[in-house]
């Protein structure tokens, strides 16, 4: 059976439920890349420009991992996924880029998703896998419409259950949200390839709960909201994954919560003005308070831990007052 | 309505040639200059990239002098450029500042939506009128870019260094001054014989080197240091595809008929880097490859974080037969010094390389390629 690789990075906690079960109803194999480590890390590091950001590092760190795991290794190069709205030019080089940095790398399924131009978007069905894998896969039809489904239940259960990605994608790690009272809730909000891999941002989450804080990320409020949130603070989207961090900034410091803690990588072109704005958001009287964390290679865990305890100590003494 | 629009290079003398020329008034801010700089930085988020705080500097500059109208260039794209405005409207409304910007959304609408600006910005004047001022705008800018050209040739085999130099800020300086079509013309034909009269070293042939990269760093001289006067300096001729002539040409009208100039780079690039990244990423994969033959090597400017040349930066060292390439990463951390000594490093790399190959040794294959970060001076 054919192996098709998804490394475990970038888009992959936005897409995994609907590109794995795309190539599994196919009756091909998904293999995934280890969880981030410090080796994967290093060893995607050790490939690239120092400048390029921490996510793209790390990305690269998987597809090593992948490296004679597998036949084919998925990379979708994403330049717009509504119209008029683009992506960075990283996730549109990220194929080539890959392709030159690890050059033992299996043959890339590169599929453009560009909805600008309409022909080719984020649904399966517009993929044309043949043109990568021969002889063509089975099922083809079949399999998109099964993934998208799967895609749409993935966004469900994390809007209207309050399921993160990283419980609902690793059954194992569905961990430590126990029954205990929290007094308080935080937004962490961020691009979920930070926020959500343990390894770079220091399991956030789970220090953020073990603090006190119940946590809500972007993927809680829901795309409206989020849509909502760019539009007050910036107005039309320019960026595909602006809402992530523009939109659910604007959304959460407004929202009966006690405070915003935002993620960004350093280097990140993006990032770089999205905070920027939502920082200057964050100064309207009546806002939540927000803490931002730019994260690298470097950033050292206590440091990490230091700030979110002053800034939760900061958010209870504010909701005690208040109440 | 005072307005202003933030430099790239000599641009500046085409905006106040045409809004001068519709009866707009027009705030050129200061030259772009270390106090720019520092003021851009001081209020621009930390890891954005050069040309976003160069140009906040200017507004800041210019607002003080009593601008009340900033032009930004906006519209939906790959890299942040298009973000610009939106960060920096909000900066400077947080600095207290009251005016109203504008985007231009050159590339959605091209000419038309330059001619619509311009109508809107001129209070109405008839469109015979706003056009015969963007023809002469249009002009100056290619009076200047033919003036350029002669002027890296002199440069590099002149031989009392900086007579070029001196000549063209004059030029600048006089077409700047230029009323008309005519004195247009005049100036322009009466420099360009000044620069050939220029006592030159006939028995060298100097090294060719290219300039390629982002294209605000590659246009802007502030922001790269004088990269061409000190190539110029060390004696090497400096060839460049981005002229702000020919690039207006294409994104204004020819781009629309699906003529693009790059067809050649990008076909050049095509092996390493199949899709357009945004920016100047993808010529700066294919232009060490399509002028292999021509020239000696190439300078790749960038500015620190820019997303499409990281990009570039990453595919280089996996090209095979490629012209040597120097990357100089710029922000506000360069020092002139550093940049000089990686300069003639390279240069005397490239001599010993065209050395080589008139020996007769040829080393076919890879180009070698070295990387310069700001900091050092």
């Amino acid at each position: 059976m054919l192996k098709i690789g998804i490394p475990r990075g970038l888009l992959y906690y936005q897409y995994y439920p609907l590109w794995s079960t795309y190539f599994q109803e196919m009756g091909l194999e998904v293999v995934l890349s280890e969880s981030t480590s410090k080796a994967i890390m290093a060893a995607g590091s050790s490939r690239m420009v120092a400048e390029t950001c921490l996510p793209v590092k790390v990305y690269c760190g998987h597809v090593l991992d992948l490296v004679g795991k597998c036949d084919y290794i998925f990379i979708p190069a994403i330049r717009s996924i509504q119209k008029n709205v683009y992506n960075c030019s990283k996730f549109l080089g990220l194929p080539d880029l890959i392709k030159a940095v690890v050059p033992q790398c299996p043959p890339i399924i590169d599929i453009d998703i560009d909805a600008s131009k309409g022909k080719c978007n984020l649904h399966p069905s517009t993929y044309d896998i043949g043109r990568w894998i021969k002889p063509k896969p089975k099922r083809e039809k079949e399999a998109a419409q099964l993934a998208w489904q799967a895609h749409l239940a993935y966004l469900d259960a994390m809007r209207n259950r309050g399921v993160t990605p990283v419980e609902y994608l690793d059954a194992k790690k569905a961990t430590t949200s126990s029954a205990e009272k929290r007094s308080l809730t935080v937004a962490l909000i961020g691009h979920p390839y930070n926020i959500y891999d343990e390894f770079i941002t220091h399991r956030i989450m789970h220090r953020l709960n073990a603090l006190g804080a119940r946590v809500v990320t972007p993927e809680m409020a829901g795309n409206e909201a989020l849509a909502a949130g760019v539009e007050k603070v910036v107005g039309r989207p320019y960026w595909t994954y602006e809402d992530e961090i523009v939109g659910a900034g604007g959304h959460y410091l407004d929202a009966a919560i006690d405070g915003v803690v935002a993620v960004v990588s350093f280097g990140c072109g993006p990032d770089s003005t999205m905070i920027d704005v939502v920082q200057r958001y964050a100064k309207h009287p009546g806002a939540r308070p927000l803490l931002t964390l730019v994260i690298d290679e470097h950033t050292g865990e206590a440091g990490l831990v230091t700030r979110l305890e002053a800034f939760l100590d900061m958010v209870a003494r504010k909701a005690r007052r208040s109440a | 309505m005072r307005i202003t629009i933030p430099h790239i290079g000599n641009m500046y003398v085409a905006f106040r040639s045409i809004f001068n020329g519709v009866g707009v008034d027009m705030v050129v801010p200061p030259p772009t200059s270390k106090h720019t700089l520092s003021l851009g930085v001081k209020y621009s988020p930390e890891f954005v990239c050069l040309p976003f705080k160069l140009t906040l500097g200017n507004f800041i500059e210019a607002l003080d002098l009593g601008a009340e109208l900033l032009i930004q260039a906006g519209g939906p794209g790959l890299c942040r450029y298009g973000y610009y405005a939106r960060d920096q409207a909000k900066i400077l409304q947080d600095l207290g500042y009251s005016f109203e910007m504008v985007t231009t959304e050159l590339f959605e609408s091209r000419i038309v939506g330059v001619a619509n600006l311009a109508k809107r910005l001129s209070n109405n004047a008839p469109f015979t009128r706003i056009a015969s001022a963007m023809r002469l705008g249009m002009a100056k800018i290619a009076a200047m870019d033919d003036v350029e050209r002669v002027v890296h040739q002199v440069r590099a085999r002149e031989t009392h260094k900086g007579m070029a130099t001196r000549i063209y800020r004059e030029t600048v300086q006089a077409i700047d001054d230029a009323q008309g079509h005519k004195s247009l013309k005049a100036v322009t034909k009466d420099f360009i014989c000044r620069l050939r009269d220029v006592p030159i070293d006939t028995e060298t042939k100097p090294l060719v080197v290219g300039i390629m990269g982002e294209f605000f760093i590659v246009l802007d001289p502030f922001s790269n240091m004088d990269v061409e006067i000190e190539l110029g300096k060390l004696g090497v001729e400096v060839r460049r595809s981005a002229f702000v002539s020919h690039w207006l040409k294409f994104s204004l009208f020819l781009n629309a008929f699906g003529i693009s100039e790059k067809d050649r780079i990008h076909q050049a690039a095509l092996p390493y880097l199949k899709r357009d990244v945004g920016g100047d990423g993808w010529e700066s994969v294919g232009e060490p490859i399509l002028h292999r033959d021509e020239y000696d090597g190439m300078v790749h400017l960038s500015p620190f974080t820019c997303m499409p040349e990281i990009i570039a930066q990453n595919i280089m060292p996996t090209i095979k037969d490629r012209l040597p390439v120097l990357t100089i990463i710029c922000d506000e951390q360069m020092g002139r010094a550093g940049m000089v000594t990686r300069l003639e490093a390279f240069v005397d790399l490239l001599w010993k390389k065209r050395e080589a190959a008139r020996r007769g040794e040829s080393r076919q294959g890879r180009g070698f390629s070295v990387s310069l970060s700001s900091g050092g001076s």
